[in-house]
């Protein structure tokens, strides 16, 4: 009976799921209500975690219980230990979630809910959370080793260093462009900037609380900065409204770049636990809760989706970004359906800290479902704007046009209409001078998040809550570019070491300086070129950072390749093969497109192309920009050029390996730690 | 009630786990060692030197 009412169950939610995609993709002309995403998002998870994932546990990888993890067999009490499933779920959770998964779906709302929709749902089942799992299953097999050892021992040297290498080039882009959505986030904001800036004294008080006065408390000063930095929410609207300070607080974007440079700097050379660590404790708390706190705001307001299922962009000359949903779409989101990163989260702290193997199913797949479901709520909090809101917020000066009613007529005339008296007042709500032109995705997020929690709190605070959203995401922005900048200066040490042993220690001050300001000038390019970018920099710049994530994902995908293949031959090498082959269709692709497309606002060489041919007949506005520009398209047009060799490189020597496996004609050796019988008991978990 | 117990203490295990407080008793337990600030500070520069060298997730 009980067996009975299980399946029962199962089918029902499975049809829920098929009943509410259906019902989002057939829809069109009335507005549809978020709950139909939710239910789509959440009941395909659970039929993708119950019955695809559980069939790679048992059928594919063998979980098995008995066998002793490497959290128990090197058991240390610091990196490699046992621990409760539900903690190690969060643990895990908290350190793949990043703003990619809300910046992501918000820029691809220019197409209409759908596209990313569905590939978010799909793309998180069929790829994403098959990658997590996988590769934590392989690192779990091999005592926690990383994704480039295991790159070098399954694959080989050249792809474990084909791996460092874009590791390295992927952090660099990936740094300038979250930099660039949190300087897009606050120019011209002193409300915002304030508290931003408040975070940082903030972080160095917590940083000497936790050190000398209170060591060990991290809970009891984490609680003492989240609560000082509501206090500083609360003091940028004073300062905001201040006719002395207000001025000071009010940075152009320039400057804002140039000040999250020298932080970066500074951040990367300071010692770990003045800034980094407490600001890193109070992000993580941060995060955790405000996504509990839009998924309680959007069940309780359950509001309407403004935007359509498809837009006019889809044939590609959006404003946001240029190009069609293929391939665009799907490499704008990246994080919310597939991501590169996650593998070397899965491959890092988690596996070592794995009690039980099947485990391993609930942590791998479900924390990444978990955050495709982040995404779909940064999807709604997009959608849920008007879009003529959405679109004057997102869009760039130079494609609608530099005052309010340029922009807003431009707008109007695509079908959304928008007066600029309309944004004055949302703007005025929300304590800020102006929301046209600001691009990143992370203020109309912002302003999308503050409608779902004074929806259910009241209209009133509608400026705190917005000033709460800027604070949440330039918050853990920050904490990425530090902690990023710090551990790219690592990687460069580790390289650098090679070639000058000195160059390689750590602790040696002028090599922590140079790698330091090396690390910190290179994303501090990117970032400045995409400042000063008439089309917003957002562009160039994502694109360039999805097709980055995408194709590390490509290269973990190849690992977990190479190991099923190793572990069963051509059997069930369709499971990471099928995500793979659409990945780096999609890549390259958008790759390709990016480089030679003869779209000016699509490829880099063609805008190159349009500059120089500008400058020659001397209708260029400004000489010295236009060059800038040209050198920094065509650099844009080689970094991408480079990313596609890496990965050729790391997919033609994994096929090579395959190829050796399946024909005989090389051993398929699994270098998996031996067997050994778990002795934990089930009250040490 | 049970539940909710049960849903408490796990929220504040993930909280300790979080904030390394765990991670620090366990430290100490392994090592036979008593909380003193220079413990802590000694762990927490073996910690944060081995945290900050991961990469982040976008």
């Amino acid at each position: 009976m009980r067996k009975f009412l299980g399946r029962l169950l199962w089918a029902a939610v499975s049809v829920a799921a098929a009943y509410a995609l259906a019902g989002i993709a057939l829809n069109r002309g009335e507005p549809v209500n978020s709950v139909w995403l939710v239910v789509a998002a959440a009941c395909t998870y659970l039929v993708g975690f119950r019955f695809y994932a559980r069939f790679i546990g048992a059928r594919v990888m063998g979980l098995n219980n008995d066998r002793a993890t490497p959290a128990e067999r090197l058991r240390n009490g610091h990196d490699y230990e046992p621990t409760n499933k539900w903690v190690l779920f969060g643990h895990h959770f908290a350190a793949i979630a990043g703003p990619g998964p809300l910046v992501g779906p918000v820029l691809a709302a220019q197409f209409g809910y759908l596209p990313g929709t569905l590939w978010i749902i799909i793309g998180a089942v069929l790829g994403g959370c098959v990658q997590d799992f996988v590769i934590l299953f392989a690192s779990m097999r091999r005592d926690g080793k990383t994704l480039g050892q295991m790159a070098r021992e399954e694959i080989g040297r050249l792809g474990g260093l084909t791996a460092l290498l874009t590791v390295m080039l992927i952090m660099v882009i990936l740094l300038a462009v979250i930099a660039l959505v949190f300087v897009n986030a606050l120019k011209g904001s002193p409300w915002g900037t304030f508290t931003i800036a408040c975070t940082m004294p903030i972080a160095v008080f917590m940083g000497i609380y936790l050190r000398y006065w209170r060591p060990g408390k991290v809970l009891e000063v984490s609680l003492i900065g989240f609560a000082l930095v509501v206090l500083a929410i609360l003091g940028g609207q004073w300062v905001a409204e201040s006719p002395s300070l207000a001025p000071v607080f009010t940075l152009s974007g320039p400057a804002l770049a140039i000040a999250v440079i020298i932080y970066g700097f500074f951040a990367s050379a300071l010692p770990v636990w003045l800034l980094l660590a407490p600001r890193d404790y109070l992000s993580t708390f941060v995060k955790l809760g405000v996504v509990f706190m839009l998924a309680g705001g959007i069940l309780l307001v359950r509001p309407q989706l403004q935007l359509p299922a498809l837009t006019r962009f889809t044939d590609g000359t959006g404003p946001i970004f240029a190009g069609t949903i293929f391939p665009f779409c799907f490499i704008t989101i990246a994080c919310g359906a597939i991501s590169g990163f996650h593998s070397l989260i899965s491959s890092g702290t988690t596996p070592k800290m794995i009690a039980r193997e099947w485990h391993a199913w609930g942590i791998g797949y479900g924390a990444m479902a978990l955050e495709s479901f982040v995404a779909i709520m940064a999807m709604i909090a997009a959608c849920a704007l008007q879009p003529g809101v959405y679109f004057a917020v997102n869009s760039p000066a130079g494609v609608v046009g530099v005052t309010p009613e340029a922009a807003t007529a431009t707008i109007t005339s695509w079908g959304f209409p928008v007066t600029a008296a309309e944004m004055e007042t949302l703007a005025r709500e929300v304590g800020e001078h102006t929301l046209f032109f600001r691009t990143g995705g992370a203020p109309s997020l912002a302003l999308g998040m503050a409608h779902i929690f004074a929806g259910s709190v009241g209209r009133r605070l509608l400026g705190f809550w917005y000033h709460f959203a800027i604070m949440f995401e330039a918050l853990f922005i920050l904490t990425i570019v530090d902690a990023g900048t710090r551990v790219g200066r690592f990687m460069l040490q580790d390289l650098l070491g090679h070639v000058w042993k000195p160059l390689g220690r750590t602790s040696w001050m002028p090599s922590v300086i140079t790698t330091s300001a090396a690390i910190v000038l290179a994303w501090g390019y990117f970032l400045y070129q995409g400042v000063l970018d008439p089309l917003g920099g957002i562009n160039s710049l994502w694109p360039l950072f999805g097709i980055a994530n995408q194709l590390l994902a490509a290269v973990a995908l190849c690992v977990a390749t190479t190991i099923l293949v190793k572990m069963h031959g051509a059997r069930y090498m369709w499971i990471t093969c099928l995500p793979l082959a659409w990945l780096v269709t999609v890549t390259f692709t958008a790759g390709f497109q990016k480089i030679f497309s003869p779209a000016p606002r699509i490829g880099f060489l063609a805008q190159a192309a349009e500059l120089q041919a500008a400058i020659q007949a001397g209708t260029a506005a400004d000489l010295s920009e236009a060059r800038a520009l040209i050198f920094n398209a065509r650099l844009d047009a080689v970094v991408c050029g480079i990313f596609l060799v890496l990965v050729t490189t790391i997919l033609a020597d994994s096929i090579r390996v395959w190829y050796g496996i399946l024909t005989g004609k090389r051993e398929a050796r699994v270098l998996e730690a031996p067997f050994v019988l778990t002795r934990l008991k089930a009250e040490e978990i | 009630m049970r539940l909710i117990r049960r849903a408490v203490h796990l929220l504040v295990a993930l909280m300790r786990e979080l904030s390394d407080e765990s991670a620090y008793q366990r430290h100490l337990a392994a090592h036979g060692l008593r909380h003193s600030p220079e413990e802590w500070r000694r762990f927490c520069d073996a910690r944060l030197l081995s945290r900050f060298v991961r990469p982040r997730c976008c």
